[in-house]
């Protein structure tokens, strides 16, 4: 431990010996700095004394000085406001200068920076000077004016003006509106009228004549004419830049007006080839502006204005179908009342059936050129076009479905087959004209609608699938359908026209005598002649119109022969006689039997579309409404004689004009038997006495009809 | 239903025209039908439907002296009916009434209560008012209106006025308005006339050629459907003549009667010279708005307006009545004297 003290003492006295210089140059370093700082001090005092010198010097130069300085301040500004004033008094004369030498821009420099004096002091010190620069920018600006409005300048000078115009204060806006009007003449000069149509067509009908025809000449016109609208409409929108939107809304409004033109076009009868030169000339006038105006979407825009037109023309083109068809099948009325031709029906037939199938091959024919063209348009419109043309077909189908039935006036209130013609020669007409429109409807049914959709499966096939979804486009099927029981039901409605009269006829015949206080007949009553008449009447339009039922012909040639039926009278006469005179109660049994046992006759058979079938179901009719009509009536023995010698008489030649011999024997029997049931004392006639009139009145019609012959 | 194999049949002895409905009965369902035979002696058939309704049984056979061209039975006592006949030669009209022990004579004859005497030409029909007691009658013949007052309990029938139908109109048949006392329906010629009772005037007229019969809706007022021979069945509404609001096609040949059924509205039954009766199911419910639909009506509407074809018939088909106690059931009247009873259930879900 005492070492270790000891140690650390020598240490210690290591150290202190070790530090001892430092302490001591430190204490020097100290006392050379303190001598130093005192001689500092003077100096600084020094220095403040002459600083005080030096500012109090130059506040005398700045006193001084300052009276010169503010009066050379002043001198400076009243140069400037007299130079300023020497400028708006030299205004005037510059202002001129400008003008003759055509500097408009500077003139509108100067005047603009004389602007704010002229304002402050205008009415007072510069009056003349004012008066005299605003009469020459008047100058100007009329000048300008004028430049912004002759076409001979050249745009960058006109635009130029315009501007300096806007700077001059002027109200641009009515410049401009001033040439808007001027650009809406033109336009109204531009629009597409009837003649430049018919040029156009006449140039494009007959290309070769182009260049020695003097007239195609002024068709060009309205090109050129157009190209320098362009030209207008481009300079304007240089002029005016931000008139955008008034230039877009002109051109579509020019491009409207065409294809509105071009629309009422297409909607008179022309053929989609004129349509197409009218389209092609209008696009080549929207192509050409809308180079010029790009953002006006012209050729969308034209393309709906396309669409329109085409969709137009094409709805146009059917109802110009229906109307030929009408027209066609309003022959029938002419053709009766002239009475000139000797098959009236016949030809009018033949000319609708042609209006039909030939207009519509006609116009498939024409929208394939409308399709084929390859104008840009068009192109665009295939697809829209093929669903219009076959939805065109169906509603065009539709139409002419509810047409017919409209003709055939099934309505009484429909006046407007009744109004054409009147009385019973109306009807008769009517009756014809049902009758053609029946056939015509099969024809359209198992002919017209084939080659319809044959061609349309052609060419315009594709169009359709997309549709079915809206509703089904063209469906053959459906037509057909309506078209078949359009017919079935126009047929029926013929038939019930004509049994119509005949019943008319017959009700006359039944109600107008005493059947129970009867005369003995002498003769075969008239009204035979008249229901004979009445059927040859429809045999000769029925021959007209429908075709002949090839199937039972020779069977009823056979039959036909006049021996068959000599023979069969007397049997059928002695048959008719025993029934008769036994009692009528078991004469009811014995009917009620000879129906259990005869093979039922099936009077109201189906109705087909042929001359027999035609006739035949109208004799039967007649025959069952004679039958009605004797069941209403009592009859004496002459009464019932009188029918017996009708009907006897009336079996011949019904027999050869109907084709079911068996149902009109059997009718006519019916009749008979109706007759004995209604009368009282049913005798019938004695068969020399029933040959001996008929006879009589057979010799009396042959006379008749070689008189009349 | 095709081929009537559900139709019950009766068959009268002669040929016959008419059938009517016994309203008054309400406990059975009954039928009364009088032949039309010239020559022999005529029967009048009271026919009930058995309680099954698979039979029809004859329930009462009195004798007629004439041929009957009308039959109509009284709607408020079940044992009077009116008969039109003919002797051949001339027409009459009675009001009878069927005795009261008829079940335990042999053969009862009729009683006639009143003879309406005052006709000279041929008559057409009689009358009754159909919706309740009315002792008033109407009949039609060619020429005339009559309007009879009827005392049953003094057997006694007076003319209470008579207008002419004018020149030219000849009557054909008519029909009185449930809903109206006063009002009758004359067919004629070329029109079908509206007749005021009270003032015995013609009020309106619809000009349609040649109807044969003519019906009032029980259910519907102001609606009216007639069967003309070839032109087929019209509907026409009472307030607006000009256009009939609906046309069916009818029959064939001659559409000869049409029936509105008494409950089921749009039910309605034709009968035709082509030996068939048709039923038709028509929706009159919206015709106001649409009058001139019938003009271009598609085919399909027309195909489903006819519910069904009865055809099992050898002639014409001239009687017709619903059954007003069991209204699904109809009668008909084959010219041959053959009554069939059909019943329309099965197309009574199609409305």
């Amino acid at each position: 431990m005492a070492a270790e003290i000891k140690n650390l003492d020598t240490d210690l006295q290591m150290l202190v010996y070790e530090n001892y210089n430092k302490f001591i140059s430190a204490t020097d370093a100290i006392k050379r700095m303190n001598s130093n700082i005192m001689g500092m001090e003077s100096n600084m005092e020094q220095l403040l004394e002459k600083i005080k010198t030096v500012q109090s010097r130059s506040d005398g130069v700045n006193t001084s000085l300052f009276e010169k300085r503010e009066h050379i301040e002043k001198l400076h500004l009243t140069r400037n406001l007299l130079r300023k004033v020497q400028f708006i008094y030299d205004l005037p004369a510059r202002l001129g200068k400008c003008i003759k030498s055509e500097a408009y821009a500077d003139a509108v420099r100067f005047y603009t920076g004389a602007m704010p004096i002229f304002k402050a002091y205008g009415d007072s010190s510069f009056q003349d000077c004012k008066r005299a620069s605003e009469e020459a920018i008047a100058i100007i600006i009329k000048n300008l004016q004028g430049k912004l409005f002759s076409d001979s300048e050249s745009i960058q000078a006109r635009a130029e003006a315009a501007m300096l115009l806007k700077q001059l204060d002027f109200p641009v806006d009515s410049l401009k509106e001033k040439l808007f009007e001027k650009l809406e003449q033109s336009l109204g000069d531009l629009q597409l009228k009837d003649e430049d149509i018919s040029r156009c067509l006449l140039m494009s009908n007959d290309p070769s004549k182009l260049e020695n025809h003097p007239e195609s000449v002024a068709a060009t016109v309205h090109e050129a004419s157009v190209q320098e609208f362009v030209e207008a409409v481009r300079a304007y929108r240089v002029i005016f830049p931000d008139s955008d939107k008034q230039l877009i809304k002109l051109a579509q409004e020019l491009v409207t007006k065409n294809f509105e033109t071009g629309e009422q076009y297409g909607k008179k009868r022309i053929r989609a080839a004129d349509l197409l030169a009218v389209l092609r000339m209008i696009w080549k006038e929207v192509l050409l502006m809308d180079e010029v105006l790009h953002e006006s979407v012209l050729s969308e825009f034209s393309l709906e204005a396309v669409q329109i037109t085409v969709k137009h023309h094409v709805a146009s083109r059917f109802s110009h179908l229906l109307h030929d068809i009408s027209d066609a099948l309003a022959k029938v009325y002419v053709g009766q009342k002239e009475g000139m031709e000797e098959f009236p029906l016949q030809v009018a037939l033949g000319a609708s059936k042609k209006a039909v199938l030939q207009g519509s091959m006609d116009i498939l024919l024409d929208f394939r050129q409308l399709l084929d063209d390859d104008l840009e348009l068009l192109v665009k419109l295939r697809e829209s076009i093929l669903n219009w043309v076959q939805e065109g077909f169906q509603d065009f189908f539709r139409e002419l479905h509810g047409r017919f039935l409209l003709l055939s006036g099934r309505n009484n209130s429909s006046g407007q087959v009744h109004g054409v013609v009147e009385g019973t020669q109306g009807d008769r007409i009517l009756a014809s004209l049902v009758l053609v429109l029946a056939q015509l409807s099969v024809f359209i049914e198992q002919t017209a609608i084939q080659r319809i959709t044959e061609e349309i499966a052609a060419s315009f096939a594709g169009g359709g699938i997309r549709l079915y979804e809206n509703g089904p486009a063209f469906v053959p099927g459906e037509i057909c359908r309506s078209f078949r029981s359009a017919g079935e039901k126009l047929l029926h409605h013929y038939i019930n026209l004509r049994n119509q009269r005949i019943s008319v006829l017959l009700r006359k015949r039944f109600t107008t005598p005493n059947w129970v206080k009867h005369k003995e007949p002498r003769e075969v009553h008239m009204f035979v002649d008249l229901l004979l008449q009445e059927l040859e009447a429809i045999k000769k339009e029925v021959k007209q119109v429908l075709p002949q039922g090839l199937l039972r012909r020779h069977q009823r040639n056979d039959s036909n022969g006049s021996t068959n039926s000599s023979r069969s009278n007397p049997l059928r006469e002695g048959k008719l006689s025993r029934t008769n005179t036994q009692k009528a109660r078991s004469q009811l049994l014995e009917t009620h039997l000879a129906k259990l046992f005869k093979q039922k006759v099936e009077i109201f058979t189906k109705v087909e579309c042929t001359q027999e079938s035609v006739i035949t179901t109208i004799v039967k009719f007649s025959l069952k409404s004679l039958q009605e009509f004797v069941r209403h009536q009592t009859f004496n023995r002459s009464g019932f004689q009188q029918i017996q010698l009708d009907i006897q008489y009336l079996r011949t030649p019904l027999k050869e004009a109907a084709e079911d011999e068996a149902a009109i024997d059997f009718l006519l029997d019916e009749v008979s038997v109706a007759a004995a049931e209604r009368c009282l004392d049913p005798i019938p006639l004695e068969q020399p006495i029933l040959d001996k009139l008929i006879q009589a009145k057979l010799t009396k019609s042959l006379s008749q009809s070689a008189v009349s012959s | 239903m095709q081929g009537g194999s559900s139709g019950i049949g009766y068959g009268l002895k002669y040929q016959a025209r008419c059938i009517s409905d016994v309203k008054a009965d309400t406990d059975h369902t009954s039928f009364l039908t009088g032949t039309l035979s010239l020559k022999e002696e005529n029967e009048v058939h009271l026919l009930r439907l058995s309680s099954g309704g698979t039979e029809l049984i004859c329930e009462g056979l009195f004798s007629h002296p004439n041929e009957i061209w009308d039959l109509s039975s009284c709607p408020f006592d079940q044992r009077i009916f009116s008969t039109v006949f003919s002797t051949g030669e001339s027409y009459g009209a009675a009001i009878w009434q069927i005795p009261e022990l008829y079940g335990q004579l042999n053969s009862p004859q009729l009683e006639r209560i009143a003879a309406l005497d005052a006709h000279v030409g041929k008559i057409n029909c009689v009358l009754w008012w159909s919706s309740g007691r009315h002792d008033k009658l109407v009949s039609i013949d060619e020429e005339n209106i009559f309007l009879w007052s009827l005392d049953c309990s003094n057997k006694n029938a007076q003319v209470q006025s008579k207008q002419s139908s004018g020149m030219l109109h000849y009557l054909s048949g008519g029909a009185w308005d449930p809903h109206d006392v006063n009002a009758v329906a004359a067919t004629c010629e070329s029109s079908v006339q509206f007749w005021d009772l009270r003032s015995m005037g013609k009020t309106n007229s619809i000009e349609h050629a040649h109807v044969r019969n003519v019906d009032y809706d029980t259910k519907k007022k102001h609606l009216l459907v007639t069967a003309a021979d070839e032109s087929g069945i019209h509907l026409w509404d009472l307030r607006m003549l000009k256009a009939p609001i609906q046309e069916l096609p009818g029959h064939t040949h001659w559409t000869w009667a049409v029936c509105c059924n008494p409950e089921y509205d749009g039910f309605i039954l034709s009968a035709g010279t082509d030996s068939t009766v048709n039923l038709w199911l028509v929706s009159t419910s919206n015709h106001d708005e649409l009058p001139s639909e019938s003009l271009v009506e598609s085919p399909n509407q027309r195909a489903n307006s006819l519910l069904n074809s009865y055809s099992d018939y050898e002639d014409s088909v001239y009687g017709l009545a619903w059954s007003s106690r069991e209204p699904w059931i109809f009668a008909s009247l084959s010219y041959d004297g053959r009554v069939v009873v059909e019943s329309v259930k099965p197309f009574l879900s199609r409305k």
